[in-house]
């Protein structure tokens, strides 16, 4: 876990992210991830969840300027880019105190970097070699408590338009950095208790019940569409 | 007709308002003045409906303005509108930082006057409940539609999703439609300490 480690030491990037022309690229897979599914927000099926780890493993990453902005409506952004070394390994349990993780910090053009490109991918090395993410943790639902490791190897590339948040991200001046996101919303596996059962995004995930018996499962990314910037979207594309 | 609690929360939002009634724009009426500097006001015809005398409590003044302004439709690929969504409008100057924030109203609608003294692309983003959308529209020379001001024309039509997954994934749509001249701008300034309802 060479990558992990280096992910770990880029934890305290806050200093860099404001160095100017420099874009700090980080990863999250906010509460879900480093709190898990509790109640209200247990899965669709109405497991709770907590986990230990959640590897994740990216690869091709580009920030982009681009003019007019990419939407997200196809596979391919137009642009001036800044690339990112891969692949990397992260745990996204293991985050700041914001629940972000930090992954690389490149020196970076002034601009607004309004789009964003990368790929899950299975990971080179390490315990979870071969597989893209990896759940790790104990469900609990009405007494019954198991642990589990999911786990799958499907390779999906995202071509995501602007972060959406509470403030917007990826500008980069000659007196300050950027920052931009990779956010996994994890819900779009497990789905929400706490949605409709009709919601689009309960139909579309897996939930927890395939799974109860505990111990290792593979599962497919197939209709999953974890990948966002904030709460924006992206396009993605099986690989 | 806008209603008058409408005319209230419009006038109480600040620079931009969720006003349903907005949409029927051959009616004119609510779009908040809060700002109050008149920006983006072009013609400003005021209307004292009584003396201003501080003995009377409950008289009021009656302001129209016409301006320049961009209606955001905000709705889930389902059709469902997005109620209550945040909306946060960046403006070109200072495109990191907030111009505005405000929300979507029952139908998903929001209206606000863009301030003409900042020409250029303006960003709006609507979000809600782990859904979100940007969409921007160009203000000021080469906008498009731009003509004379008085001239209630649709000048922009954008509507586009925010992403291109399958079906299964709920998607934000964001219709914006920018016009000239939209008669505007009527609220009550009440002077004293009268009642609301006065």
């Amino acid at each position: 876990m060479i990558r992990l480690t280096l992910a770990a030491s880029l934890l305290g990037a806050g200093a860099m992210a404001a160095q100017a022309d420099t874009l700090t690229l980080f990863a999250t897979g906010e509460d879900q991830a480093t709190v898990g599914f509790h109640a209200p927000e247990l899965t669709r099926d109405g497991w709770q969840l907590d986990f230990s780890r959640v590897i994740v493993t990216f690869d091709a990453i580009t920030a982009w300027r681009t003019d007019p902005p990419f939407q997200a409506d196809s596979p391919a952004i137009d642009g001036a880019g800044v690339a990112f070394d891969g692949p990397v390994t992260v745990d996204l349990v293991d985050a700041d105190a914001d629940g972000r993780v930090a992954l690389a910090t490149r020196p970076a053009a002034p601009g607004h970097y309004n789009a964003l490109s990368w790929a899950l991918v299975p990971a080179p090395e390490g315990p979870f070699a071969g597989y893209s993410m990896v759940f790790e943790g104990t469900a609990t639902r009405d007494g019954t408590q198991v642990t589990f490791t999911l786990a799958t190897r499907d390779a999906v590339a995202h071509a995501c338009g602007e972060y959406l948040g509470d403030v917007r991200k990826g500008f980069v001046t000659a007196d300050t950095g950027g920052t931009l996101e990779i956010t996994l919303h994890l819900d779009h596996v497990f789905g929400r208790a706490d949605r409709p059962a009709d919601d689009p995004m309960n139909r579309q995930a897996v939930g927890f019940d395939a799974f109860a018996d505990g111990g290792m499962h593979e599962f497919s990314m197939d209709g999953l569409h974890v990948g966002h910037v904030g709460e924006g979207h992206c396009h993605d594309t099986p690989l | 007709m806008t209603r008058p609690s409408e005319r209230r929360a419009a006038r109480d939002k600040g620079r931009g308002a969720a006003m349903g009634a907005a949409r029927d724009k051959g009616r004119g009426a609510t779009l908040a003045t809060a700002r109050g500097t008149c920006r983006g006001a072009l013609i400003l015809a005021g209307l004292v409906a009584a003396a201003p005398l501080p003995a009377l409590a409950h008289a009021a003044l009656l302001e129209a303005e016409v301006a320049t302004a961009v209606r955001l439709l905000a709705r889930y690929d389902t059709g469902a509108p997005m109620q209550g969504a945040q909306v946060i409008i960046y403006a070109p100057d200072t495109p990191a930082e907030a111009w505005d924030r405000g929300t979507t109203d029952a139908e998903g609608r929001f209206v606000f006057v863009p301030d003409p003294a900042l020409p250029g692309r303006w960003s709006i983003q609507v979000r809600q409940a782990g859904h979100g959308a940007l969409t921007h529209v160009q203000i000021g020379a080469g906008a498009p539609g731009a003509g004379p001001e008085t001239a209630p024309v649709p000048a922009a039509v954008i509507e586009r999703p925010a992403t291109t997954a399958g079906p299964m994934q709920r998607a934000v749509m964001v219709a914006l439609v920018a016009w000239g001249a939209l008669g505007t701008a009527l609220y009550f300034r009440r002077r004293g300490h009268g009642d609301a309802s006065a």
